[in-house]
């Protein structure tokens, strides 16, 4: 059925039929209504502010959005950032690594950690569903044990520019976030992996008859989902300036909630990145512009929940008349 | 994809009693190898009094795990259920603290655990929004609209008489025997009720099961219903085993829930496994929990030792599968 | 097939772990690599008097002069909902009452999480607060956007778990780490005897105050009751089902050799407690720790439980708005050696920029019933 309306949305000549363009417009009216009520929200400051708070969901969301659509999911990605955290403050600390040598070892480990995913998955077939709760359970495991649960700190004033500091007004790591977001997108829209992806979620025996390499592909999405954690759990070590086991808690769920809202369905087979960067900014705007307007914590939850609801159901639904 | 719809069908009823059978076998195995090797390091460990607690304290994951198993197998995912547990919990408790007959506050769960989920199974069924996006935006509402309204307080001072847990039956632990009852009902009801085999038709491909005859979106939301009932029961079992009530949502739950149904090796893709294989699995979890610290293990690596132990059964049950089938090819 | 080799490897891998975590066990450092400071043994609580050291807090970039105004506060915990931070709150509105010139809101994350709590300081330095009162989830991590409030001349003020001092003006504390451990240790040691053994329940092993006074209680046990076994510690998050369950499998698994357990979190000690009381072993098992009243009622009521070491989460909020208040006013600011704070009377300054609330309180079945939080 996904499929059916991917195909229909694509042949249709009416814009509005997006999903994303839907979303949009709901997180317009949203920002505007919100602005309303609390003039320092819609400034230039609160907003970027903002996109350096949202970064490291940001990162983890582009190669989740991959993953969803060949119909997999990642949970394991809050685990990969706790773990990158540690590799990366150890490495340093106590194995002795100049910092810069540490920093690429704790991608590489993310990488890898999202490697053993994927290769399991597509070697043994077992559901990522299964694997990724699994190795949830190991990874997070693994940075306690490696870490004896203590926290790394004193890291030198240059470690902290990509966390804190700003090129141009604009937060270093948003800037990252950006350019990999525009290069993910076109990856996803322009290239032949691309369409691989799609090709998968929509069928993936078709896909395997069709001769595309499935399990390389997926081997792929999964490396980089583990590479994007290891990048995030960099750039929160930079932000905060310490290293924690607990880093990346529960980032799973934010990680999917962004994606499911942006219009990527969980089954396959459909979702844009821009669609995730669409979710990502209304989550976090949303939230940031209930708290500025006096609304606490709890019942922000409350109304981000109803909302992620709501906007799937008011975007599906609409499309579908359309349809 | 038909064929497989139907052959999932087929084997839930006749065929896959064998295949099924000894997915339980390999769990059961593991339970039973697990504790006489921690058994031999630490004799305590099969004292009858540590069995009945591991048993007795971890009872409510199996329970919740049952209706999460058949949501899964239905071909959707819950991913709320351990914040409902804790707003039925809290309730319980606060009636059963402002005096209500103790029958009101055990029945009060069940009946709002089945609307509740009925509600989401029909947002998901009817509305076609996916299950994930209703339970977790579900999961937010219910956790931040908790905390609102109690503040947290915790609920002290409960009637003794509200301690449904604290009861035996013939000798044996109330949880215990809710565990196993739930169990097999469940079990049986799945295998030999049309209704039951249809939640397996339903997972394993919606719209086959529909031209046999089966009405996906009213099995959805039966399931649902279903589902909530269990994490209804689920309730009584974690909210009357001890004195306070907490008034919050239990950090992870879910996940440990939904972790006993897909190691008890219920398929996340729909059509394929058993409640019995998921209540082993919460038991065989539970036991590697009290197993790591009766053998020494260092407390820092107890939770990687855990995740290392449920890779292990969740691929030794793949590889066993895989090759059952490859036999089965040659043949 | 290469695959089939995987669950061979996990098990190796587990192996492994299992060896080189066996032998790791041991010291307990507070997971942040600084030195304990036991107090000294038995009775009389004061230790050496610390040097005075200079202040060594924040100072806010010039704040607007609010003295003796209306101001608005923030209070930030490390999360909502839980039976401490309520009474912390209900302490705040107290004193907010009393004062009259100052108001405060309670909000924050629903978990523990340091970049959540991180989030909602830096949605109020937008907002615009005078003030932001805050319990850290973690000390380093929490700073930077400490700092830029200070930076925005936004008062800050500590309680409960503190910061790194520069982020902050001033903290108040609830009870010295070394004097939690010394309350706790000698209660154990009281109730079972200098020769026996004990286990510990706790949140996580890197919560910041437990694993402090975990350190600490070590460090003291070494100096002071020297033949008291400690036996194993376990992490049961803030969950009262996990804290029952893993109290439960320490009791099987020592049997007649636990005689006693601690427990280190508001949720774990009553979840001890329980155990013990479900074990059938009151009066066999003692369980001393850290709670708040009304959840431990029910057991000292029963005498399985003698003494629960708590300062009062109360008076801490309570403090924690008159040291703003007095922070604002001008009327406490480096040099200051003490502080008045309403019906607390004179609190005095320590450590540099720290308010010390008193020794920790220790309830008893006798004046249990007074208190109700």
């Amino acid at each position: 059925m996904s499929v059916a309306a991917e195909i229909s949305a694509r042949k249709a000549p009416w814009w509005l039929k997006r999903h994303e363009t839907l979303l949009a417009i709901i997180l317009v009216l949203a920002l505007i209504g919100l602005g309303a009520f609390n003039e320092r929200f819609l400034t230039p400051d609160n907003l970027l502010n903002q996109g350096r708070l949202m970064t490291e969901i940001g990162l983890i969301s582009l190669p989740m959005t991959f993953v969803i659509i060949t119909g997999g999911i990642d949970l394991s990605v809050g685990a990969i950032v706790g773990l990158c955290a540690i590799m990366l403050g150890y490495s340093w600390k106590n194995f002795g690594f100049p910092l810069p040598l540490a920093i690429v070892f704790s991608l590489f480990v993310g990488a890898l950690a999202g490697f053993v995913n994927g290769l399991v998955i597509t070697r043994v077939k077992v559901p990522p569903l299964i694997m990724t709760i699994a190795t949830l359970a190991l990874y997070r495991g693994l940075a306690e044990g490696v870490s004896q649960a203590h926290s790394v700190r004193g890291y030198p004033e240059w470690f902290y520019f990509l966390g804190q500091g700003s090129i141009l007004g604009v937060p270093t790591q948003l800037l990252i976030l950006i350019v990999l977001m525009v290069v993910s997108g076109v990856v996803l829209d322009r290239t032949t992996f691309g369409r691989t992806l799609y090709a998968i979620g929509a069928n993936e025996t078709a896909a395997r008859f069709s001769a595309l390499n499935v399990d390389r592909a997926k081997l792929i999405i999964y490396t980089l989902s583990g590479l994007a954690s290891g990048l995030a759990a960099f750039v929160l070590v930079s932000r905060v300036t310490t290293t924690r086991m607990d880093m990346g808690l529960g980032y799973e769920l934010d990680v999917i909630a962004a994606v499911v809202l942006g219009g990527a369905s969980i089954f396959g087979g459909s979702g844009t990145i821009w669609g995730t960067a669409i979710g990502l900014a209304m989550i976090q705007l949303l939230k940031n512009g209930l708290a500025l307007t006096g609304v606490k914590g709890d019942a922000t939850i409350v109304v981000i929940g109803a909302a992620l609801i709501l906007s799937v159901l008011v975007a599906s639904s609409l499309q579908r008349r359309r349809d | 994809m038909s064929a497989t719809a139907f052959a999932g069908a087929a084997s839930a009823r006749t065929g896959g009693l064998r295949r099924f059978a000894s997915q339980e076998a390999l769990l059961a195995v593991a339970v039973i190898s697990l504790a006489v090797v921690v058994g031999a390091i630490n004799p305590r460990f099969l004292a009858y009094r540590n069995v009945a607690d591991i048993l007795l304290g971890n009872a409510y994951i199996a329970i919740a795990a049952i209706g999460m198993s058949m949501v899964i197998i239905s071909g959707n995912i819950d991913i709320s259920v351990g914040s409902l547990i804790g707003v039925l919990a809290t309730i319980s408790g606060s009636l059963a603290v402002a005096g209500a007959p103790t029958f009101v506050s055990w029945l009060v769960p069940l009946i709002l655990g089945v609307a509740v989920m009925a509600a989401q199974g029909a947002v998901v069924a009817y509305l076609r929004i996916p299950s994930i996006v209703v339970t977790l935006g579900m999961l937010s509402i219910l956790k931040g609209g908790l905390i609102s309204v109690t503040g947290g307080r915790w609920i002290t001072d409960l009637p003794q008489s509200f301690h449904l847990a604290d009861l035996n039956v013939v000798g044996l632990p109330m949880p215990v025997v809710i565990m196993v009852l739930a169990t097999a009902l469940a079990a049986i009801w799945m295998r030999y009720s049309p209704r039951g085999r249809a939640t397996y038709a339903t997972g394993g491909n919606a719209e086959a099961a529909r031209l046999c005859g089966v009405d996906p979106q009213r099995t959805v939301v039966m399931v649902f219903a279903i589902h909530g009932l269990f994490a209804g029961i689920a309730t009584l079992v974690y909210a009357t085993q001890l004195r306070v009530i907490q008034s919050n949502t239990p950090a992870g739950l879910e996940l440990t829930v939904i972790t006993a149904s897909v190691v008890g090796g219920v398929s996340i893709l729909g059509g394929v496994g058993t409640v019995v294989g998921s209540t082993l699995a919460a038991i065989l979890i539970a036991e590697i929990t009290s197993a790591l610290v009766f053998i020494n293990v260092s407390p820092y690596w107890t939770d990687a030792l855990r995740g290392g132990l449920i890779l292990a059964t969740v691929i030794a049950d793949i590889l066993r599968r895989q090759r059952r089938a490859a036999r089965e090819w040659k043949k | 097939m290469k695959a089939r080799y995987l669950p061979t490897t996990v098990a190796a891998f587990a192996l492994t772990t299992w060896a080189t975590g066996a032998s790791a066990a041991g010291k307990w450092d507070g997971a942040d690599d600084l030195p304990t400071n036991p107090l000294a043994c038995g009775a009389g609580e004061a230790a050496a008097p610390a040097a005075a050291k200079p202040y060594d807090g924040g100072r806010p970039t010039n704040p607007p002069n609010k003295a003796g105004k209306e101001i608005t506060l923030v209070d930030v915990p490390k999360l909502i909902g839980i039976g401490y931070f309520n009474a912390t709150t209900k302490g705040m509105q107290d004193a907010a009452k009393e004062l009259g010139d100052v108001k405060v809101t309670t909000d924050g994350p629903t978990e523990a999480k340091i970049d959540e709590q991180i989030k909602f300081i830096d949605n109020y330095i937008t907002r615009g607060v005078d003030g932001v009162l805050f319990a850290a989830n973690d000390p380093v991590a929490i700073a930077p956007v400490l700092k830029k409030a200070l930076s925005k001349g936004i008062h800050i003020v500590g309680y409960d778990a503190n910061s790194t001092p520069d982020a902050r003006e001033w903290f108040v504390n609830q009870a010295e780490f070394n004097g939690i451990g010394k309350a706790m240790m000698d209660s154990m040691a009281k109730e079972i005897g200098e020769d026996g053994a004990f286990g510990i329940v706790t949140s996580t092993f890197t919560t910041p105050n437990q694993a402090r006074w975990i350190a600490e209680m070590q460090a003291y046990t070494e100096k002071c009751h020297p033949k008291m076994k400690w036996l194993e510690t376990v992490e049961a998050q803030e969950d009262n089902n996990l804290s029952f369950n893993q109290a439960t499998t320490l009791i099987n698994k020592y049997g007649d050799k636990l005689k006693g357990l601690f427990g280190m979190t508001s949720v774990a000690t009553p979840a001890s407690a329980e155990a013990v009381t479900k074990a059938g072993l009151c009066g066999k098992v003692a369980v001393v720790g850290l709670a708040t009243p009304n959840a431990m009622k029910p057991y000292l009521k029963t005498d399985c439980v003698k003494s629960v070491v708590l300062w009062n989460p109360i008076d801490l909020g309570y403090a924690a708005v008159y040291v703003m208040r007095a922070t604002v006013d001008g009327k406490l600011k480096p040099g200051s050696t003490s502080v008045e704070a309403g019906k607390l009377g004179k609190l005095n300054v320590v450590n540099g920029s720290e308010i010390l609330l008193g020794p920790p309180f220790i309830y008893t079945k006798e004046n249990i019933d007074k208190f109700n939080f």
